[in-house]
């Protein structure tokens, strides 16, 4: 999504630069005509036409300016959704009284991280973090790893992340 | 957007029109003061593509992105002065747009470049495309159709004391940006080191992640 806006205001800035240089140059050759023959009809044509050309960087600006701002308003959105993903998190943890150690390796778990990564991290004993996940999809009801996984994501598509 | 436009946290990437128009500018102003022949059509076309960059960066300073717009640096002399000596104290603050010595640079940058526009588009009375049109019968050896030109012959000395002026601020200016562009580049590269932030990426691509 924010690279689909990122490549549309590339776009946009391309669009603008081109267009302005575009008109630059009809301006410049208007204005020679004009001095020479202002209210020649094909003075006044130019004019128009650079009106237009004009009128179309303006509205360029304000497109470019718009998906620049909705941009900066999404990705604010999801920072706020992924604190809000935190919470939810942390809260469920609570409910499931996990201990402190568990909560990290719960959480490691949840950001993907294997065993023996997870062991790693914390300087244990992948048995040690073994059976903390076991203790962990015990006291959660769940299956495994797969479910674990799938608990947050569920909540995440069924209910409002950021209050309302 | 409520808060003070002039602090928070610098940009990681300047918005899309900021970063063309200043690369834009940067190769038009090489290209012109060292490659191309003053007064030949290239010359000429660059400085129209100039022009264009520029009343679009202008512009986007009106309107723009919050942190391109003027509002967010303001030409304060007084406090570039002040961020000059924290520089040297070595407590540089942080600014959400150009730090207020940096904004000096960007106006003076500005009205040099227009004062090189203007003079420029004071010494041409064609478009390039015309002049483009003058060379290939130059070069084609048939001068007899250039009388009747604008560029025909037959100057009075007033004005060809006057074109001598114009052409020498032209020259003074241009080469005042280009000092005025090293300068720039090197109080990027303090600013850097004194903030420990590579001030040169948000330019390019941004900060890599």
């Amino acid at each position: 999504m924010a690279n689909a806006k990122g490549r549309q205001s590339a776009a946009l800035t391309a669009f603008l630069i081109i267009q302005t240089v575009a008109a630059a140059f009809f301006v410049g050759d208007a204005v020679g005509d004009l001095i020479a023959d202002p209210t020649g009809p094909h003075s006044i044509y130019e004019v128009f036409v650079a009106l237009a050309l004009c009128l179309g960087i303006v509205f360029g600006i304000v497109a470019l300016r718009r998906t620049l701002v909705r941009m900066r308003d999404q990705e604010a959105a999801i920072a706020t959704a992924s604190g809000a993903l935190a919470q939810v998190i942390d809260s469920q943890f609570s409910d499931w009284a996990l201990t402190p150690a568990e909560r990290d390796v719960a959480f490691l778990a949840l950001k993907g991280l294997d065993v023996a990564e997870i062991a790693g991290l914390r300087g244990a004993a992948s048995g040690t973090v073994r059976a903390q996940l076991t203790r962990i999809y015990q006291k959660s009801g769940v299956s495994g790893r797969a479910q674990f996984a799938a608990f947050f994501v569920e909540d995440l598509l069924g209910a409002a992340l950021v209050p309302t | 957007m409520a808060a003070d436009p002039r602090h928070g946290p610098a940009p990681d990437l300047w918005d899309p029109l900021v970063r063309t128009s200043h690369w834009g500018i940067a190769l038009v102003v090489l290209a012109n003061a060292v490659f191309t022949k003053g007064g030949s059509s290239v010359h000429v076309a660059i400085g129209w593509i100039g022009i264009a960059l520029l009343v679009l960066r202008l512009a986007w300073g009106l309107v723009g992105a919050p942190e391109a717009r003027f509002g967010a640096f303001p030409p304060q002399p007084r406090a570039a002065i002040a961020h000059l000596r924290s520089l040297w104290s070595g407590k540089p603050g942080h600014y959400r747009s150009h730090n207020p010595a940096g904004a000096m640079m960007v106006y003076a940058l500005w009205i040099s470049l227009a004062v090189v526009i203007a003079t420029g588009l004071a010494m041409t009375t064609d478009s390039p495309a015309t002049i483009a049109d003058r060379e290939a019968i130059v070069t084609s050896g048939d001068w007899s159709t250039l009388a009747g030109t604008s560029d025909a012959g037959d100057d009075d000395a007033q004005d060809e004391h006057a074109r001598k002026w114009v052409k020498e601020v032209h020259e003074m200016a241009a080469n005042l940006m280009l000092a005025l562009a090293v300068l720039h580049v090197a109080g990027v590269m303090v600013e850097s080191r004194a903030l420990r932030r590579n001030l040169v990426m948000p330019m390019i691509f941004g900060r890599r992640k």
